[in-house]
């Protein structure tokens, strides 16, 4: 699913300009980073990939699916094709982490075998098989965020989003899922990942798209996280 | 097979999680269907013992002396209401006097056998109760007619009181039932906002809002089946009971018997209760799945 934008603006009410004008466009199997200072639109420019937000202004198209006027049942059909990660986990807390996972499977409809399997599998790759039986609050950081990457990934999406996923991790944690999100990409899922992990950007290169003030300043094939001393 | 093993299980935790709530719940929608019951049957007895006495509201007019009796029953048979006429001669009229009389005082009344005083008269059946005035009025006026007598306050009171019933029944019903749409639309709602952060995973991982609805729909159906069936079978123990009551209070008024009665009724709330929940608790949630929806 190729994702591309065009011409979008996004005006919250009253007049805050989170985005601006932006023409993006994202092929498939694509990694990018979203780098920015913290209210330059990075968040604002995901959330219009899932339609929390609609456009003020331009179109979205993502795969086939024009999110302009999409009815809610495509929306949900859409939405099954794009994983998300958030800074601050949102595991479900009264859920075990293996449930956290199949969740997502059985509220898709998956068959009870099905959901099992294929929730044992992801567990195993992202080294939780072990801890399927505890809580979020009985988790590390990184444990957590490693299951919301097999939440996210579960129903093998196309496209993973990534909003600032080690932002609340140290650095040793940080890489660890970097890999795994580096490792999902490997496999032909897009990867958009906004962050302010300097490290992480320049030590895995890939595309980096420069946001601020809800404007794309530059867009790198392999970029670093400063340009000549410049943000 | 996942998703309804999911959607019952998650409806019955639902139910269980609030289980404070779902009871007072039941018992609200208990106690309102209940009512709604009660009333019903009130009506359906008072309709039923007002149409067997309209069954037998007659009117008397008795004739002048000379008079034609069949002219006069073409005249009142004109009249609206009018449902049958019949005409009593003396001996008919003396026979009935008989029928009453004898058994207390034998032969008291055999002198009158050859020389009868008593009049013609006509007597005319009427279809409802309101009817009987108008009807009664119309017939003093016809020529011949001398008097006119009929059970005016007994046919009037009866007259009002079904209306009456009918009237109360409609608005109790009207009352009840908004009121148990009410408690079961707030109960789901409460419901689904307990549950507000799963629901919101749920729809961005791809739950369609149907799906979403579902166990929550399930959870207002339990409670509002649980309710219009606790009603229900309250209900045939309590009428059974006031039967049995009123027939020795009252052996003359001919009510409905119990039976298959009840258990239409029974059915008939169960079936409306489950209706009302369903309707209620899809509004409740689908507001909430639409503004969550809803893009910013
Ligand atoms: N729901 C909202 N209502 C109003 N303003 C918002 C909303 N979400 C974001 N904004 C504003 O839009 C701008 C961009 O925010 P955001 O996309 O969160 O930036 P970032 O993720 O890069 O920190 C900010 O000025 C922020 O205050
Ligand atoms: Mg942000």
């Amino acid at each position: 699913m190729d994702i591309r934008f065009s011409g979008v603006s996004k005006i919250f009410y009253p007049d805050i300009t989170a985005l601006e004008d932006v023409y993006l466009e994202i092929p498939k199997g694509e990694f990018v980073y979203l780098v920015g200072p913290t209210g330059s639109g990075k968040t604002t420019l995901l959330r219009c990939i899932t339609r929390e937000v609609a456009p003020t202004r331009g179109q979205i198209t993502v795969g086939s699916f024009s999110l302009r006027k999409i009815s809610r049942v495509d929306l949900s059909i859409f939405r099954r094709d794009i994983g998300i990660i958030f800074q601050d986990f949102c595991l479900l807390p009264h859920l075990n982490v293996f449930e956290n996972v199949a969740f997502v499977l059985e509220v898709l409809g998956a068959p009870p075998r099905e959901v099992k399997e294929r929730t044992g599998e992801i567990l195993d790759q992202v080294n939780l098989w072990r801890r399927r039986f505890l809580y979020p609050p009985q988790l590390s950081g990184g444990e957590q965020q490693r299951v919301a990457v097999a939440r996210a990934i579960v129903n093998a999406p196309s496209v993973l989003l990534a909003d600032e996923p080690t932002g609340n991790l140290d650095l040793h944690t940080a890489e660890e899922i970097m890999q795994l999100i580096i490792s999902i990409n490997a496999l032909g899922t897009t990867v958009i990942m906004a962050t302010h992990n300097q490290y992480l950007v320049d030590a895995y290169r890939q595309r980096v798209i420069g946001i601020r003030s809800g404007r794309i300043v530059r867009d790198e094939k392999r970029g670093r996280y400063n340009l000549d001393g410049e943000l | 097979m996942g998703s309804f093993k999911y959607t019952f299980r998650d409806a019955a935790r639902l139910v269980i999680r609030h289980w404070g709530l779902s009871l007072l719940t039941v018992l609200t929608s208990m106690s309102v269907f209940y009512l709604i019951g009660a009333s019903v049957l009130l009506v359906l007895n008072t309709r039923h013992i007002v149409n067997i006495m309209e069954g037998e509201l007659t009117i008397q007019a008795f004739l002048a002396p000379e008079t034609s009796a069949d002219v006069v029953a073409k005249k009142a048979a004109a009249l609206p209401h009018v449902t049958k006429i019949a005409i009593i001669t003396p001996e008919i009229a003396l026979g009935r006097l008989q029928v009453r009389v004898e058994p207390r005082m034998p032969n008291v009344l055999g002198f009158l056998a050859d020389d009868n005083p008593l009049p013609w008269s006509i007597e005319v059946s009427v279809d409802r109760a309101d009817g009987v005035k108008g009807v009664a009025e119309a017939l003093s006026v016809i020529e011949g007619v001398a008097d006119v007598v009929y059970a005016v306050e007994l046919a009037q009171k009866l007259a009002n009181f079904s209306r009456f019933a009918g009237q109360f029944s409609v608005v109790m019903l009207l009352v009840a039932i908004t009121a148990s749409a009410v408690v079961l639309f707030n109960t789901i709602r409460i419901s689904v906002y307990s549950k507000e952060e799963e629901i919101g995973i749920m729809l961005m991982v791809g739950a369609t809002p149907t799906f979403v609805a579902m166990p929550f729909v399930i959870q207002g159906i339990i409670l509002g089946g649980m309710g219009s069936l606790g009603a229900s079978v309250l209900l045939s123990l309590s009428y059974n009971g006031i039967m049995a009551r009123l027939k020795d209070l009252l052996p003359f008024l001919p009510f409905l018997e119990r039976g298959m009665l009840v258990a239409k009724l029974g059915v008939i709330l169960v079936g409306s209760g489950a209706t009302l929940s369903l309707i209620a608790s899809l509004l409740a949630v689908e507001a909430f799945t639409r503004r969550a929806m809803k893009p910013l």
